[in-house]
């Protein structure tokens, strides 16, 4: 009664075409959605830490609202819950252009927005407070004193942790299936609708994704590597990627 | 180099007992467990659903618990009880294969090339695809959905003829009815393609059940089979009696009647041919 392995289909028929077509949606998925996380990020982050409550206040709430709702969830809200409240028209102009990447797209990034900003905030309060009062006392503005001095330091020091959040923004990517987004978890699954065979689509799939993060965790690493500040963080020990 | 030596060493043993246990037949594992576990559906009325009160029921579930099961508690002597399990098109065919349940009981489409990996019962139901739109919508069938944006469910056996056969109309893939149903209400699609009388069922259970409308020929034959793992002819043939068994004292017309007859819950009367079909597969005793 044994499972009967047959890796050619994942190298007849349409499978190799489909796993690309997934790998490329998967990356511009989780490229945009990187760059709207680290944005938000940084920026919330920074207000986190600002001097003026009401700016925390709102920094605050929209890291502990989007953070605390399932991305699930989200994922849903900006699919079915946004649409609706945009005039007729434009709703069917964007039905009509595959609304359901955007939608996945921003519930990707704001989500992983508000957990960035978490790391971001964690980066700043590590640098002594005495930097902070030095820069000011240059004659920096506030605004100046967190562009210039502030984050710049802060995201050389959290590098490491960044590189987690970004392997976990490009794994949770496959929620977007839920909304019918043909990602790399959707191709592997429409292999095995045609195929049957689960097993080797969803090993090519995991294949893919392993691939895939080794090749950022290095590549982070060499940039950590690259761009630690001696003396702030500890430099990874050579030879270990 | 030994920590190598010893992790290969560990994946070797734990291969060789799930061998074991793979070895098992499901008859055996029945009997051992004392329960029989289907995947089946929640959301798919009337053939499994969850209904108002909060029950797992439906066409499927009651043809195992009522037809099925009596044949297989006889076969192994003591009383089975019956487990259910969440199953969709793309899990089913893994759940049986890893063991996690013994028979896939909702709404399968018995084809050639999942015969490759799993085996079926008697055919228990047949229909065919067709399309649920909002009344007096341009969609009146497979003719004219080219250009259109239509939901149909991942890993359905529809999805793939309309990608063969319309390759132009935008195809849009939901893991699960609802979330299909959803952007139909919404307009995100235009059109839900699915076996229809799955859309009846659909339709039946919907706020609003005159707002929608099941359009279009039959442009599938879909007959609904309970899969199971392969070469389990012990088994097979337990499940395969239970239903001929159904069939022939008319206990599978009662069950038809419950949920399909004119007070059931999703009105659909049977067709004397596909009667006809159903009482030509059993076999003499």
């Amino acid at each position: 009664m044994s499972y009967h392995f047959d890796w050619s289909v994942l190298w007849t028929g349409q499978s190799g075409t489909w796993l690309l077509q997934g790998l490329i949606t998967t990356l511009e998925l989780s490229l945009l959605a990187w760059l709207l996380a680290v944005a938000l990020g940084i920026i919330s982050g920074a207000l986190r830490t600002a001097p003026i409550p009401p700016l925390r206040w709102i920094s605050t709430f929209y890291v502990e609202f989007f953070r605390n709702v399932p991305l699930l969830v989200w994922m849903f809200f900006w699919y079915f819950a946004i649409p609706p409240l945009l005039p007729e028209s434009l709703q069917n102009w964007l039905f009509d252009r595959g609304v359901e990447f955007w939608a996945g797209c921003f519930a990707l990034g704001v989500y992983h927005g508000a957990r960035f900003s978490e790391v971001i905030r964690s980066g700043i309060q590590s640098i002594p407070k005495t930097q902070f009062e030095a820069a000011l006392s240059t004659g920096l503005t506030l605004p100046q004193a967190y562009r210039l001095i502030i984050v710049p330091i802060a995201l050389r020091l959290i590098i490491p942790p960044i590189t987690n959040e970004s392997l976990n923004l490009l794994k949770n990517s496959s929620v977007a299936l839920t909304i019918g987004v043909a990602e790399l978890t959707f191709q592997t699954r429409q292999i095995e609708t045609y195929t049957a065979k689960a097993f080797e689509a969803l090993t090519a799939g995991t294949l893919i994704y392993l691939i895939l993060c080794l090749t950022i965790a290095a590549i982070m690493a060499r940039v950590e590597r690259r761009v630690a500040i001696p003396g702030m963080i500890a430099q990874s020990r050579a030879g270990e990627f | 180099m030994r920590r190598l030596v010893f992790c290969l060493a560990v994946i070797c043993v734990m291969t060789r007992s799930a061998a074991a246990l793979w070895a098992e037949t499901t008859l055996e594992k029945i009997e051992r467990n004392g329960t029989l576990t289907i995947g089946t559906r929640t959301g798919s009325p009337p053939f499994a659903y969850v209904n108002k009160n909060n029950d797992w029921v439906g066409f499927s579930i009651d043809l195992v618990e009522k037809s099925i099961l009596p044949v297989i508690s006889k076969k192994v002597n003591k009383p089975i009880k019956l487990e259910k399990k969440e199953s969709a098109p793309p899990t089913r065919i893994p759940l049986l294969t890893s063991n996690a349940v013994d028979l896939i009981a909702e709404t399968m489409t018995d084809t050639q090339s999942r015969r490759d990996s799993v085996d079926f019962s008697l055919t228990f139901f047949a229909t065919g695809a067709q399309f649920l739109v909002k009344k007096g919508s341009p969609v009146k069938g497979i003719q004219s959905i080219a250009g259109k944006r239509i939901a149909a469910q991942q890993g359905s056996t529809n999805a793939r003829i309309i990608r063969d056969r319309v390759p132009n109309a935008k195809l849009l893939e939901f893991p699960d009815q609802p979330a299909a149903f959803q952007a139909l209400t919404q307009g995100q699609v235009q059109a839900y393609t699915n076996d229809g009388i799955q859309l009846a069922g659909l339709k039946a259970k919907a706020p609003k059940p005159d707002d929608w409308i099941v359009v279009g020929e039959f442009y599938s034959y879909e007959p609904y089979g309970m899969a199971m793992r392969k070469n389990d002819s012990d088994f097979r043939q337990a499940v395969n009696i239970g239903l001929m068994e159904a069939i022939e004292s008319g206990k599978y017309f009662e069950i038809y009647d419950k949920w399909f007859g004119p007070k059931g819950e999703v009105p659909y009367p049977l067709a004397p041919e596909t009667k006809r079909f159903l009482q030509m597969q059993v076999v003499p005793k």
